[in-house]
């Protein structure tokens, strides 16, 4: 277990590292002088050097590299080229309202599926587990955005239960919050739900194989408590995998949902960054992303260790 | 004429400009001006967010848009028949030679750094374009020789030639007024005199400006007042809908107006802007130099369904750069009008059937619509038209504006009277006749009545040699809450005036 | 409340049937392919003919489905959309499947730290999504058909490497290879002879799955303005147009996003129809 921890651990490293030198290098090759574009087109050859020289971009490329990850390590992020503004506490304020929406939306997306996928596993030679797992491809099937904008249409613009757009911090009004929440989270919940319930599926007709829920059965106990004493931590650890995988995807893919409810988010912040040529920016809000995904696929892996008593003994 | 041959990348705003509601005037009484509201607020929906907040180093006319006339004042302004009207100088004169302008300053303007304005502020802001100022609309002040100031209230300006251009760009960024000792952050912190003050920015999000209560002149009724950016048309029309907003400074998507114009919640105003939509020609291009050619495609497109195609009908036709708000305006739209035949034929005697142009567009909305069209109307006529899209702003900036690598475009230019800034030989329309500037250097010099008619012949002559075309004029739609009064008819200079608004 | 818990003593079959995914889900996908080869030499009218006069018409005899904004028809937009579709599809499936079979192979075969080596690297490329990935592209090379369908296949790589290398795995210690291994056959070989054939059904099936996720893809990608430019029709694109017309028409929605979710329901139920025909065992586990 020590052992697994200190290896995975030095592969994360290992990871970050490689993973910064290949942002560093792919933005380091983005056509567009950021010197240029913060300054318009028709700027003097003089005053764009001089900015290139204020922003340090003459500099060899290894030092700008060494410099940009030494302030990474110490938290500062630098100014942006064009805002001029701090980075780090625009990336801060970003990440958190993706955190919100994206954790949020992967709570609903468990609510249903957890249940809905059981239920399609237990009864999956009767009608309502058809029904369900026709229902699953069908929302597989549905981009979120599309899911984004027909639930506008129907509960903010039709029915006016809920704002159609819009973010409020919690501090500031939780009340508006959690109504400029409900729509954009459900919309990613569902479309995910949807995809995690046929991972739940499987995963508990694998359990329902294994020879302690038979013996169980024989035992007497009737299927769905059979399955909860003993089946659901068995089936929780590829589901744990999956949802991994979906929430550090979604950090980004939630940028499609952002922008339909005009949500301040990375995605969000990204895009404006690569269309300003933001350089810094769009290098930061990458790396941050890159990393938010290595460290989840990391914390997903030591909880698939705690989970699974059978992997602790491995390797 | 310097001024006019220096290039002026206008068009940065151009996302932005569909955003740039301009209002001037118009004022309006309630009930409730009489006596502002200390509590009431607005929140303003518009397209395009600024990159920063300090428009002397970065382009772009959402910065203007929300800042000028708002937080910043200039010495004069544009009111909105297009008149230059009294601002931070309550009057000015102007020498017999047309080269020396001496204003008067009125006395009890007030920085929000807490620094009265004196005409020391008004030298050193003018000074400040030709040092520190990096975009390029800063040559715009190349003609200004001396700004001395005479007393704290009275300035003189000596310029190095006559020219009407150099006041009139006083009424734009150019002449914003700047503290002395306020700006060492203008792209977070703005400071200026007007009637509302810096409140705080959301990036991404929105800007929020509250009330200047030691403003100089009439108070605004709004107290605080908040800009909300919005990428997507269809979010910015249900942010109105649902009450997150309570204007949509700019309707993006004007097919979706319906659903406001049929709703008596809403009104609709709809006006002229300074956005000229031009599908502009590479002048120096082989196939575009030739005359007939550029006339071909001008006679091939099919203006008015053009324009009810990808504009839903909304915006009026000109033929020519200048707005139906500027004192030259002329209807050209006559010099070339739609002929399918003509456009064949003449396109036979260049030997250009079949040749192929690249229409690059720039990723806006009314730039991709209205691309398709172009394309589908000019094959008509027997061109080939391949379209590709660049990623606006950056991309397209450095690829056709800058580069000019490009046989055709789609772009809106917003800025004021820039007609001879986007028609010369260094911008990207390659665009290269004396018989043009002659006629824009007699109109700058000259008197009014010389400026007038000077600039119909410039107008008139590009034309005449389909220098572009001119695909259709944005219109200033706006939607907003039916009891809100001061909403300009017209969107003609760069700022979006929130002062005048009121219940 | 009687549930039944299924394959307790299911007896594992040995022949290969059809089911009702494989059915209808190779049914729609062999739709969607012959629709976009009729395109090729027929569509009602020219899918990129703009006719202002004739804008905004509603579903009739002449045009079935309607026409858009600038007077195009939607059926035939649709028609060659699928083309697109299919093309994205299948360049990004191809880079995926080109890249991930033959390092999926290999980190089968090897056994030690270049196994590792691949696999590692398969996880830091996994920290890429589809999306960033092609946003990033789109900066450099510029937004296009092409840079979107190349982010895509890059970012379908791992699910490739995970599923090739793991059966890889499995043919690696059957019998025959054993005794191909024991006979002294060099790895090549081995790998050409028995692991792909062998793992050629896993390709299929993952292949089919990441067809769908990559039509998704698309449509995200267009929706935002990364994918396939005009006047070329997309499926994606003609929805993210007829945004401002949710009020007026809302059909101009309506048809492109059933094109999408029915062609992504096509290469799901075909990838899990092809799953179960490959290997009865799993019938009813997908």
């Amino acid at each position: 277990m020590i052992l697994r921890l200190v290896e995975r651990t030095a592969v994360l490293l290992v990871s970050l590292a490689v993973s910064s030198v290949l942002v560093f290098g792919f933005l380091a090759v983005l056509p567009g002088d950021p010197a240029r574009v913060a300054l318009g087109v028709n700027a003097s050859d003089e005053a764009v050097a001089e900015l290139r020289r204020q922003f340090g971009l003459d500099r060899a490329l290894t030092t700008q590299y060494v410099d940009w990850l030494t302030g990474l390590l110490h938290g500062d992020f630098g100014t942006s080229y064009i805002s001029k503004a701090e980075i780090g506490p625009q990336i801060t304020d970003r990440f958190q309202v993706t955190l919100w929406l994206v954790v949020t939306g992967m709570v609903i997306a468990l609510l249903v599926a957890a249940p809905a996928g059981t239920v399609m596993a237990a009864r999956h030679r009767k009608l309502s587990g058809l029904a369900l797992s026709a229902f699953s491809q069908v929302g597989v099937a549905v981009p979120a955005f599309l899911a984004g904008i027909l639930l506008i249409m129907l509960f903010a613009v039709k029915l006016g239960w809920l704002p159609a757009n819009g973010w409020t911090p919690p501090a500031e009004d939780p009340g508006m919050f959690l109504r400029q929440l409900i729509l954009p989270a459900l919309s990613l919940g569902l479309v995910q739900g949807a995809v995690l319930t046929r991972y739940v599926r499987s995963a508990v007709l694998d359990v329902l194989r294994e020879d302690y829920l038979r013996t169980a059965r024989a035992k007497g106990l009737r299927p769905f408590p059979a399955l909860w004493r003993h089946g659901l931590r068995n089936a929780a650890v590829p589901v744990v995998t999956v949802l991994g995988l979906q929430l550090a995807t979604l950090l980004i893919g939630a940028v499609v949902v952002e922008r339909v409810f005009v949500i301040p988010g990375l995605g969000s912040l990204l895009l404006d960054g690569v269309s300003n040529r933001d350089l810094l920016l769009v290098q930061d809000v990458v790396m941050v992303l890159v990393v938010a995904v290595l460290v989840v696929n990391f914390l997903v892996d030591l909880l698939y260790v705690a989970l699974d008593p059978r992997l602790r003994v491995s390797r | 004429m310097k001024s006019y041959l220096s290039p002026v990348v206008a068009l940065l705003g151009s996302v932005t400009l569909l955003a740039a509601a301009a209002c001037s005037a118009g004022s309006g009484s309630s009930s409730g001006s009489s006596s502002p509201g200390a509590d009431q607020s607005l929140a303003i929906g518009l397209v395009a967010e600024p990159a920063s907040l300090d428009f002397t180093t970065t382009d772009g006319a959402a910065i203007p848009q929300a800042l000028l006339g708002n937080v910043y004042n200039g010495l004069v302004k544009q009111d909105e028949s297009g008149k230059i009207v009294p601002d931070l100088a309550k009057s000015w004169t102007i020498s017999p030679d047309r080269k020396t302008y001496v204003f008067t300053l009125v006395d009890n303007a007030k920085f929000t750094n807490g620094q009265p304005f004196t005409a020391d502020d008004a030298v050193f802001s003018i000074e400040r374009v030709k040092t520190a100022w990096t975009t390029s609309l800063k040559s715009a002040m190349d003609v200004v020789q001396t700004a001395k100031a005479v007393s704290p209230t009275e300035l003189q300006v000596t310029l190095t030639k006559p020219s009407n251009d150099w006041l009139f760009r006083m009424t734009t960024r150019i002449g914003a007024m700047f503290s002395k000792t306020g700006v060492d952050k203008l792209a977070t912190e703005p400071i200026g005199t007007g009637p509302y003050k810096f409140g705080s920015w959301k990036r991404g999000d929105s800007i929020v400006l509250q009330r200047n209560d030691a403003y100089w002149g009439t108070k605004p009724h709004f107290g605080q007042v908040t800009l909300k950016y919005f990428k997507d048309p269809t979010a910015l029309n249900n942010a109105l809908l649902t009450g997150t907003i309570n204007v949509i400074g700019t309707v993006q998507a004007p097919e979706a107006l319906s659903q406001f114009t049929s709703n008596d919640k809403y009104q609709v105003i709809e006006g002229t802007t300074n956005g000229e939509v031009l599908l502009s020609f590479n002048n120096s291009r082989p196939v575009l130099s030739d005359i007939r050619v550029r006339s071909a495609i001008r006679a091939a497109i099919d203006h008015k369904a053009l324009v009810e195609t990808c504009w839903a009908g909304r915006g009026k036709l000109i033929g020519s750069m200048v707005p139906p708000t500027d004192p030259w305006y002329e209807d050209l739209t006559s010099v070339t009008p739609y002929d399918l035949p003509k456009a064949k034929s003449l396109l036979q005697a260049a030997g250009a059937t079949g040749k192929t142009l690249r229409l690059r567009l720039p990723t806006l909305p009314y730039a991709t619509s209205c691309g398709q069209v172009v394309k589908s109307q000019l094959e008509q006529a027997g061109l080939k038209v391949q379209i590709d899209q660049l990623e606006f702003p950056a991309a397209w900036l450095t690829a056709v504006l800058k580069n000019a690598d490009y046989d055709m475009s789609i772009i809106a230019h917003v800025e004021p009277r820039d007609l001879g800034a986007v028609f010369n030989a260094k911008y990207y329309t390659r665009y290269d006749d004396p018989t043009l500037q002659q006629a824009l250097a007699a109109a700058d010099a000259g008197d009014e009545a010389t400026q007038v008619s000077e600039m119909k012949k410039a107008a008139r002559r590009l034309s005449e040699q389909a220098a572009a075309d001119w695909l259709f004029l944005i219109p200033n739609l706006m939607v907003a809450d039916k009891d809100l009064k001061g909403l300009p008819k017209n969107a003609i200079t760069e700022s979006l005036d929130l002062s005048t608004l009121s219940r | 409340m009687s549930a039944d818990l299924g394959p307790v003593g299911h007896a594992v079959g040995g022949r290969r049937r059809w089911n009702p995914s494989l059915l209808v889900g190779g049914f729609i996908v062999a739709l969607i392919a012959v629709v976009a080869l009729v395109s090729f030499v027929w569509t009602p009218y020219d899918a990129t003919l703009v006719d202002p006069a004739g804008r905004l018409a509603s579903p009739s005899w002449t045009h079935w489905l309607g026409t858009d904004k600038f007077g195009r028809d939607i059926l035939s937009q649709l028609m060659v959309g699928s083309r697109t579709t299919l093309f994205v599809g299948l360049v990004a499936v191809g880079v995926a499947a080109v890249i991930g079979v033959p390092l999926g192979i290999f980190a089968a075969m090897t056994r030690r730290w270049s196994s590792e080596l691949v696999m590692r690297a398969n996880d830091l490329l996994l920290a890429f999504p589809a999306l960033l990935l092609a946003i990033m592209f789109g900066a450099v090379f510029g937004a296009s058909t092409t840079t979107a369908m190349v982010a895509i296949g890059i970012a379908t790589i791992p699910s490739f490497v995970r599923v090739i290398r793991s059966g890889g795995m499995q043919v690696m210690r059957t019998e025959y290879v054993l005794a191909a291994r024991a006979a002294g056959r060099r790895p090549f070989p081995i790998a050409i002879r028995h692991v792909l054939p062998n793992v050629v059904s896993l390709i299929t099936v993952q292949a089919s799955v990441s067809f769908a996720i990559a039509v998704l893809a698309e449509a995200a990608l267009s929706f935002l303005g990364y994918g396939t430019p005009p006047p070329t029709p997309s499926w994606g694109r003609m929805l993210q147009e007829s945004q401002e017309f949710l009020f007026s028409a809302p059909r101009l929605a309506v048809f492109p996003g059933l094109a999408i979710a029915v062609a992504v329901l096509g290469f799901n139920l075909l990838g899990d129809g092809l799953r179960d025909h490959f290997d009865p065992k799993l019938e009813d586990r997908r």
